[in-house]
């Protein structure tokens, strides 16, 4: 009997264990909320090496949180769960992603896009459902005004990341001369700021050429058409103005790619690269006998003096992330999933959405992207420093970093936004 | 004057690689009739490989020929695996020819991610002559250029091979009559014209970082090289690219610098209206009965 009975209670006592086994994660998932979060970004298509980096944020933000308990809502706890969508470069990929999103998984909030366009079209539908949108666009500021923003607003749910583009191209103007001049010649008169022929480019650089302009530059704006390969007719068309600097403003990649050509052609006796860390620029092994300056999107991958973005770096890149020339662009979007969780938490609830805004409006959060506690003014804006790096001229890894905090107005010309 | 002779210097090497990209797309459709958009992808793969050999220690010169070795191969498969289905409807291999090409970046995303890939230049000089800087490595893919395009030139006008090739072109059907293997040379050329695109891979990121999407840029100047000179005619694909390239760098020099892609589009469309067979009078593809 015992023969047959000692199968039978081994077997029970395995199923007892077995059902244990399997139900207990059940019963923790029953206490454990689901927040639905989505992700809209170009992980295909031209704006992939911007587009990445928001996805990775979002991963390491997400792990981050839920690794450390979750969110404390109302007496329940939430768990993260990203629906990240790949727009494809597309807006109107983007259009249908956040349709689905918004209107058939019941995201409460959405991070993206990369492009001014791309995040105003889904602010059109994030607004009317009352999903919070968080993109780190500086153009948002063009339409981000008192009418728009106000409760019944079509961009009431809609924070830009990023600050005004008046206030990031004049920090950046000050940091780059006051970090070139003393290694030129004479003081620099005469910049050349070189842009990609596009929406984005054309308002990034009309802020851009104003805060020069302030600083006492003479400015000549040379735009080039996006996807340029051979920049060498362009550049020596620049050659022949005789600048002091070359800013090479925008686009990380294209940056890159005519950077080296210009140190060929001897282009300039100084120059300026906009959105290319300096951590890229190393793993380049590019290398200048002049002086080049730097500046992020909005610190820099490989030389931020604050520790907080050194172990943020760290544990991104551990995470897989790509090492690519707008890793940077990735601190536009992280700080802000634990600005919203806190915000949850103010409020008790996840499904108030206007009270949510209202405790972004009024919070202080200190995250990593900037060593002052980060602010939504009453556009939805946040303002923070740039940091601007000086290569040390002959080297590929020896930076000198400068934390500039941005104009208390913008300069003559320039309108704002 | 010295801004005047760099552009034009500029012009020689802003040719080169499209001439070679030209070239490759000419002779596919002179013989073919093949329009393979997804022959800009062909010169991105050509450039990845390139960097990967490179980036394991392998001498650059050497990685080009492997570059050139791995696209042929593609090339071989594209041609036999899908193109082959498709000679008698050119327009289904048009469609395919794109869809291919979003495959091949997403593949070359999938294997090596998609930040943009450099190698060190490798010559690394400049030449200072009267005040114009002349660079080494342009200086080298300009002769590497004149060498392929006499090399080509010369075989498809002068050889054996070539002759067959022209027949092949001429009338398909006799000439397969007289005993020219058509296919084969359909094959050979599909090869042929793919490892020009490797090459031109491999010279490009000699000179620039390329990405995955590097192809889809560099395939719209190719088409219009091809178009400009005579699709078809290698002759005129070296005149169509030398062409590009002095609008190129003239009109980036003294025009307006944003509108520089317009200028040569501009003067493509009007070679099309005014020789609609290209300067030098192109094919319409290989004929059959």
């Amino acid at each position: 009997m015992k023969k047959v009975l000692f199968p039978f209670r081994l077997t029970s006592t395995r199923l007892a264990v077995a059902t244990f086994g399997l139900l207990a994660p059940l019963v923790a998932q029953a206490q454990d909320q689901e927040l639905k979060i989505g992700v809209v970004a170009a992980q295909s298509g031209s704006f992939v090496s911007a587009g990445n980096t928001i996805v990775a944020a979002a991963n390491l933000a997400a792990k981050q949180i839920n690794d450390a308990g979750g969110i404390k809502v109302g007496g329940k706890t939430y768990k993260i769960k990203l629906y990240i969508r790949d727009n494809r470069t597309d807006v109107n990929v983007t259009i249908a992603s956040a349709r689905e999103l918004v209107e058939d998984i019941g995201v409460k909030a959405i991070w993206g896009t990369e492009t001014h366009d791309f995040s105003v079209s889904m602010a059109k539908i994030t607004g009317p459902a009352k999903v919070l949108q968080f993109s780190g666009n500086s153009s948002l500021g063009a339409v981000l005004d008192d009418k728009s923003v106000a409760p019944g607003g079509w961009l009431h749910y809609t924070f830009q990341t990023e600050p005004q583009e008046w206030q990031r191209s004049g920090s950046t103007a000050k940091g780059v001369l006051s970090l070139l001049t003393p290694l030129m010649d004479h003081p620099p008169k005469h910049s050349v700021v070189f842009v990609g022929n596009d929406a984005t480019g054309q308002y990034l650089s009309s802020h851009y050429v104003k805060a020069l302009e302030a600083e006492g530059q003479q400015v000549d704006l040379v735009k080039y058409p996006p996807d340029t390969t051979d920049f060498s007719p362009l550049l020596t068309r620049i050659k022949g103005m005789h600048p002091d600097i070359v800013h090479f403003w925008y686009n990380g990649d294209s940056t890159l790619t005519a950077f080296p050509q210009a140190l060929k052609l001897d282009v300039a006796p100084a120059y300026f690269l906009f959105g290319v860390d300096p951590g890229i620029y190393a793993e380049r092994h590019l290398k200048s006998d002049k002086p080049v300056t730097l500046s992020c999107v909005p610190v820099c991958w490989g030389s931020s003096p604050y520790p907080e973005v050194q172990n943020y770096f760290k544990n991104y890149f551990a995470l897989g992330a790509a090492k690519g020339p707008q890793s940077s662009v990735s601190l536009l979007y992280y700080d802000y999933f634990f600005m919203y969780a806190k915000a949850l938490e103010q409020v008790g609830s996840i499904d108030n959405p206007d009270a949510v805004v209202d405790a972004l409006l009024k919070m202080k959060y200190q995250g990593v992207v900037s060593p002052v506690p980060l602010v939504f003014n009453a556009h939805h804006q946040v303002t923070f420093a740039t940091e601007v790096c000086l290569v040390q001229p002959g080297t590929s890894d020896q930076f000198k970093a400068a934390v500039e905090q941005p104009p208390a107005a913008p300069p003559p010309g320039d309108t704002g936004g | 004057m010295q801004i005047l002779i760099q552009q034009l210097i500029n012009s020689l090497s802003v040719a080169s690689v499209t001439i070679l990209i030209g070239i490759g797309i000419t002779l596919i459709f002179g013989l073919a009739g093949i329009v393979n958009f997804a022959h800009g992808e062909f010169l991105m793969v050509g450039g990845m490989v390139t960097w990967f050999l490179v980036s394991a220690g392998v001498p650059f010169f050497v990685a080009l020929i492997g570059a050139m070795i791995v696209v042929g191969l593609l090339g071989f498969v594209a041609e036999r695996g899908l193109f082959r289905f498709t000679l008698d409807r050119p327009m289904n291999g048009f469609i395919m020819s794109i869809g291919l090409s979003v495959i091949l970046q997403h593949v070359v995303i999938r294997l090596f991610n998609e930040v943009q890939k450099t190698i060190p230049d490798p010559v690394g000089k400049v030449w200072v002559v009267g005040g114009v800087d002349i660079i080494a490595m342009r200086a080298v893919v300009v002769a590497i250029t004149a060498v392929v395009v006499a090399v080509t030139y010369f075989g498809i006008s002068r050889s054996r091979y070539g002759i067959a090739l022209r027949a092949s072109i001429a009338d398909q059907d006799t000439a397969a009559l007289m005993g020219i293997p058509v296919r084969k040379y359909v094959t050979g050329v599909f090869i042929y014209g793919s490892m020009l695109a490797g090459l031109g891979g491999a010279l490009m990121i000699a000179l620039f970082p390329i990405t995955p999407f590097t192809g889809s840029v560099v395939i719209i100047r190719g088409f219009a090289v091809s178009l400009i000179g005579g699709l078809g005619n290698v002759g005129g694909a070296v005149v169509g690219g030398l062409l590009l390239g002095l609008v190129d760098g003239l009109s980036a020099g003294y025009g307006l610098p944003e509108w520089t892609d317009a200028y040569s589009l501009v003067l493509m469309i009007a070679v099309l209206i005014i020789r609609p067979q290209g300067l030098l009078g192109g094919t319409l593809g290989p004929r059959t009965s």
